[in-house]
């Protein structure tokens, strides 16, 4: 079995087709007509541009416009005068047309990749492909079709182009696996779009195959099995129905509202870490942001972010949601997450140190252009601020009274914001838990982090083999927790959501009904698996799971009992 | 030669698509237009040019114009700027 990045869900069984990267190697030599080697090149780049023209049509078709504008973006790049005349300058001076377009490109591909802005590197990509295309052209090697590819076709690549990508036929191509990309390259985006079963970066794939022999991708594991077995194929063959059955039953539940058996609605919303998953929330029809973590604006960089540049990224992230509730964390620094300008000492214990709410409180300025970059964004849409790792009362009203001085430091300045935002508490400490009841008079709602919740209640550190047994959710005494909080919340009319992976699990989905959970928030992909999920429960049936379960008094039984029943 | 600065006001700044319209726009002037932008002067004719400056929402950038069309390349280049480059 070889090992990979499962990029794009599913299973395959079928012939490979092996693409070996033709040889692009030429000879450099002095031209001497200078005028035919440019109108060599010019031809060359009409072929170029005639042929992508045919692959962004053929993309359209199979995986749709936003795909098959990656190939118009070569068209654009090619057309580019700067480029094309440092070319023709290159030919002019005697170079041949192979060499001019070679030394061209990498000028932009070393450019693009310096830049460390992954949009920007990702056009490295393609002035790659483009290098290719036209080197194919002016050398006469033909590209390999994979359009001529016969139904039950496995393509194995070095590197999936997006020039090769828009040959696939959707109804031939059973699999994908190559030896490099990544869950977001764009053969990874492309493999999902046409939904055609990927595993990427396996490494030594090519040389592995000979072609025609029959595998195995499992796209959802990220592995793919060679010489498979007569019962591997007939297992996989079965698995490969019941996937597509059920993808198909979930697209039944694309664009419904989250409802229960007896009508009762909820809130189904997505966890997101940049703007741009926003994107994908919404498209994979979660209803709002659950939890957008703030991390990634921080990260990677070596000063703090601007309020400028935090309320553009909240702004974008509503836009993207057009509208839908967004619930924005505030920073939540320290414990695993380190920040190497913050200068934050080391510590004993990170986990009970000095992280979250806590850091954000001492650092008072820090923590306000953020606050004020919330609530400037809000004035564009429904967004809500949430406060991590609070312990104690003091915690949420400090946070609040900080909100109430953004308030009127925007306001003295005549800076739109909103007024009237919620400001909420991630229930995600022991503590917080014990005195949800006291919290919930002064937060306007409540998420709970099931993940911290967890560890902090069983004190177990789940990365750690000796102890990760004690690190459930359907623990008695995490679920007690939860189960007071829900109860708390609701007692004093807060909605309380969960953004811990919980939330998507089948097993505790039953019992967070009974409970009185009013959102569930997600990762994008498991949006519909938790909306077909919510329906298929009565509350009268989920009551009567959870008095059960509320019942038994070890771990053991209640995995053991809910296994059964789901 | 003529000159103003704008603020770049669409989500994703000046990435594939709004560059590539923008340099397409300019194109069309037989004036050079330059975009200035942390101290790096960018062809704006240059779609590639464009997106190698990295030049993200919110960043504000001179355009300078010099030609014979000076004042409406400018003038079409900040409208299509504050206008968020048709996104």
């Amino acid at each position: 079995m070889l090992k990979g990045i499962g990029a794009s869900e599913g299973y395959g069984i079928g012939k490979v087709m092996l693409i070996v990267e033709q040889s692009l190697e030429y000879t450099p030599k002095e031209i001497i007509d200078v005028d035919a080697e440019l109108e060599r090149y010019r031809n060359a780049v009409d072929v170029f541009c005639d042929n992508t023209m045919k692959q962004a049509d053929a993309l359209k078709e199979s995986a749709g416009e936003k795909e098959s504008e990656i190939m118009m973006g070569h068209i654009a790049i090619i057309r580019d005068p700067f480029m094309g005349g440092e070319i023709e300058n290159l030919i002019k001076a005697n170079q041949c047309a192979e060499a001019a377009v070679e030394q061209v490109c990498k000028m932009f591909i070393d450019m693009f990749s310096a830049t460390g802005d992954e949009l920007t590197m990702q056009r490295a990509a393609d002035v790659k492909d483009i290098r290719d295309g036209l080197l194919s052209i002016l050398l006469g090697v033909s590209e390999v079709k994979i359009s001529d590819a016969p139904p039950g076709t496995v393509l194995v690549v070095k590197e999936l182009t997006p020039s090769m990508t828009a040959g696939i036929k959707k109804e031939n191509i059973v699999g994908i696996i190559t030896e490099t990309g990544s869950q977001t390259s764009h053969s990874a985006i492309l493999a999902r779009a046409l939904e055609i079963p990927a595993v990427l970066s396996v490494t030594g794939a090519v040389p592995h195959f000979s072609g025609g022999e029959l595998v195995i991708v499992n796209g959802s594991a990220g592995e793919v099995i060679t010489a498979p077995s007569e019962a591997q194929v007939e297992e996989y063959t079965a698995r490969r129905e019941a996937f597509l059955r059920e993808r198909r039953e979930l697209e039944n539940f694309r664009g419904k509202a989250t409802a229960d058996a007896d009508g009762s609605e909820y809130e189904l919303f997505c966890n997101i870490g940049t703007p741009k998953d926003a994107g994908k929330a919404f498209e994979a029809d979660g209803e709002g942001v659950g939890l957008f973590r703030t991390e990634f604006l921080f990260m990677d960089r070596n000063a703090l972010p601007t309020e400028d540049e935090q309320f553009e990224a909240y702004k974008q992230a509503s836009l993207m949601m057009r509208g839908k509730p967004v619930i924005i964390r505030t920073l939540d620094i320290g414990g695993d997450k380190e920040i190497p300008y913050l200068g934050l000492a080391k510590e004993e214990n990170p986990f009970m140190g000095f992280r979250a709410i806590r850091y954000c409180l001492k650092n008072r300025d820090m923590f306000k252009s953020q606050i004020k970059a919330i609530l400037r964004a809000a004035a564009f849409g429904d967004i809500r601020i949430m406060f991590p790792l609070i312990t104690a009362v003091e915690e949420l009203r400090q946070g609040k009274e900080l909100v109430e001085e953004a308030k009127a430091d925007l306001k003295a300045s005549g800076i739109e914001f909103d007024e009237n935002i919620q400001v909420g508490v991630m229930t995600e400490t022991a503590a917080s838990g014990v005195i949800a009841d006291l919290l919930a008079e002064e937060a306007d709602f409540f998420s709970i982090g099931t993940n911290d919740l967890t560890g902090y209640t069983m004190a177990a550190d789940r990365g750690n083999a000796d102890v990760g047994y004690l690190y459930s959710p359907l623990q008695p005494s995490v679920l007690r927790m939860i189960r007071r909080i829900i109860k708390c919340g609701r007692a004093k009319g807060i909605p309380v959501g969960m953004c811990g992976e919980a939330a998507a699990d089948p097993m505790m989905i039953p019992l967070l009904i009974s409970f009185g959970l009013t959102e569930f928030s997600v990762s994008a992909p498991s949006v519909l698996k938790v909306r077909k999920n919510i329906a298929k429960w009565t509350k009268a049936e989920a009551d009567a799971i959870t008095e059960k379960v509320m019942s038994m008094t070890t771990e053991a039984e209640i995995t053991a009992y809910l296994k059964t029943v789901v | 030669m003529v000159s103003k600065k704008v603020t770049l006001v669409n989500a994703q700044g000046f990435h594939m698509r709004p560059a590539s319209v923008f340099a397409t726009a300019m194109g069309k002037y037989s004036s050079n237009v330059t975009i200035k932008h942390n101290g790096n002067d960018v062809n704006a004719k240059s779609l590639l040019n464009i997106i190698a400056a990295c030049i993200k929402c919110g960043s504000e950038v001179e355009i300078v114009c010099d030609g014979p069309d000076e004042n409406e390349a400018l003038a079409e280049a900040v409208g299509m700027i504050e206008s968020g480059l048709g996104e």
